[in-house]
């Protein structure tokens, strides 16, 4: 290896640690026994979890953020889905500016969208609910699904659709049993990410979540302005640890499609 | 990563051109895309309208908002370190992140893979878990004051959070990601046998880089730089958790006079000035770069 690449990996070791070692080190202080945080930790406690699995406000905040999760990972899936197919396999004008349109809101600063929503929101009396919540993060999650289910529409041949529906298949028919499982992968990643978009999501939460509907990122962004207790590093490694399994849901996702068609 | 949407190939059916005149779907699939469109209206473009209504009726069409604005140099401040603190940021993800999509893209495959996973893990963790690692790190009693006063570095803590260097590296850490990400999708698919021929012909490596590569990488570059330019124009977390009361942003100012000063007025002026400049940014590195580079690598 020459001097410049051995220097060039130096580099990018040390930007990727940049990267990564900060979220390495609130997981390991997560384990320490003292109030005050020091790395490396005196000592191994499961204490700060203790604290969050005795804790009823952390717990409910926790199941909220569950269950939003997976409803908006359903809806967002669906909606996206659909339009993904009605873009690349369909023929309508303007199919590349309604693209652009659905996939805009993830460019979209969210605090502009935060203020939009409430406008939205305030009159029916839905800010401060999980729908408020709900319908917030759907938008936001929508977009990755058009990009990940358009691209693998792209990737697939419809002459499988096509040659269903001359067999004799009706519409829905070859939907469900020729299109969708083809990008099978695709829409489990889209789910992932949804899932992941609308679990971590932290702006919309506290604009439109209000008492009434605390998510776990709320209920961290409170805990990190006012007390800064430990039991927030306890929490900050769960949030890792579902991240990492959402990545590894996504990567074996991806290498079964790989495997299949090998 | 190819993931980005080829926002030019026609979805004609017909399977990538070549296959014969079949038969288009009959009903055709377009009809689909009306659940979205009609969930964008009610959640997206209704919101929007009702935005730029609350910031020109304050009752009756006006731009006092707009020139509230204006003329309090309060404001006009926010928007000065708005841009400074993106930047800034654009610049220092820039200069980590090239040399780090460089050696991804001519690294060997499996260590490409394993830098790919270190980056992608940090960039699907939550925001506000990156930003209280930051807190704990850079904090007066934290790991890294803590450290420094062990060694005899410093006498007393040095304030390292809660000012412009604590953004600036929260921000940094954040939008890094989406410097490297669509760098390394466009240096992918350089071709390596064209730096190869410039070596050939007798070109030092540097003069190779600068006069092959580099300019085939600007597209990446745009990408990136744009990307990571509008993201910091809008971040609201990490000014609003690592920043003191001199790093008030656009953003952070929003939530101010919506919340605690209940001026819808200013807010929703502030929030529109705020899209512009976001809106803006996007075309530019858009017209440049192709839209589908700006969205597609930012998900890999």
């Amino acid at each position: 290896m020459s001097a410049g690449r051995l220097a060039l990996w130096l580099y990018g070791g040390a930007i990727v640690a940049f990267l990564c070692l900060p979220i390495a080190i609130v997981a390991a202080v997560s384990f320490g026994p003292s109030v005050i945080v020091h790395f490396p930790p005196a000592g191994f406690s499961w204490r700060w979890y203790a604290n969050y699995v005795g804790s009823g406000p952390w717990l409910a905040a926790t199941w909220l953020s569950v269950e939003l999760g997976i409803a908006v990972a359903a809806a967002a899936t669906a909606l996206g889905t659909f339009a993904a197919i009605a873009i690349v396999r369909g023929q309508f004008l303007g199919r590349r500016a309604v693209e652009f349109l659905l996939i805009s809101p993830m460019v979209a600063p969210t605090i502009v969208l935060a203020l939009g929503l409430y406008l939205l929101l305030a009159p029916w009396k839905l800010v401060g609910t999980p729908i408020a919540l709900f319908l917030a993060h759907t938008l936001v999650a929508m977009p990755i699904v058009v990009v990940i289910a358009g691209a693998a529409l792209k990737r697939t041949d419809a002459s499988m659709e096509l040659a269903a529906r001359s067999l004799g298949a009706g519409f829905w028919r070859t939907l469900w049993y020729v299109t969708l499982p083809t990008i099978r992968p695709a829409l489990v990643s889209s789910a992932a990410f949804a899932f992941l978009t609308s679990f971590d999501e932290v702006v919309l939460a506290i604009f439109l979540g209000g008492p009434g509907a605390a998510t776990l990122p709320k209920r961290m962004w409170e805990g990190i302005k006012n007390e800064l207790d430990p039991t927030l590093t306890a929490v900050s490694t769960i949030l890792v640890v579902v991240s990492l399994a959402a990545l590894a849901v996504v990567e074996l996702s991806r290498r079964g499609e790989r495997s299949r068609q090998a | 990563m190819d993931a980005a949407p080829d926002l030019n190939s026609g979805g004609t059916g017909g399977g990538g051109g070549s296959a014969p005149a079949a038969s288009p779907w009959r009903p055709r699939p377009d009809w689909l895309v009306a659940f979205a469109l009609v969930f964008f209206a009610v959640v997206y473009a209704y919101p929007l309208v009702r935005l730029v209504a609350w910031s020109f009726w304050a009752p009756g069409f006006t731009f006092r908002n707009f020139a509230q604005i204006v003329a309090e140099p309060a404001y006009l401040q926010a928007f000065y370190n708005t841009v400074e603190i993106a930047g800034i940021a654009t610049a220092v993800c820039l200069a980590l992140g090239y040399p780090l999509a460089y050696l991804m893209a001519t690294t060997d495959p499996r260590p490409r893979m394993i830098l790919g996973a270190l980056i992608l893990i940090p960039f699907w963790t939550s925001v506000l878990v990156r930003t209280l690692a930051w807190v704990v790190l850079l904090g007066r009693n934290g790991i890294i004051n803590q450290a420094l006063l062990a060694w005899g570095l410093v006498e007393r803590p040095i304030p390292l959070v809660f000012n412009n260097i604590g953004v600036q590296i929260g921000m940094v850490h954040v939008l890094l990601p989406f410097m490297v990400l669509p760098l390394y999708a466009v240096m992918a698919r350089i071709d390596p046998s064209l730096v190869t021929a410039a070596r050939s012909l007798g070109a030092s490596p540097a003069r190779a880089f600068l006069a092959v590569f580099a300019p085939l990488s600007l597209p990446g570059v745009v990408a990136g730089a744009s990307l990571v330019f509008l993201m910091a124009l809008g971040f609201y977390v990490t000014p609003a958790l690592l920043g003191g009361p001199n790093e008030i942003t656009v953003a952070t100012l929003i939530e101010i006079m919506v919340r605690d000063l209940l001026d819808w007025g200013s807010g929703a002026a502030l929030g529109l000035l705020l899209l512009a400049g976001v809106a803006s940014v996007f075309a530019a590195g858009a017209v440049y770069a192709g839209a589908g580079r700006l969205v597609g690598a930012e998900r890999a």
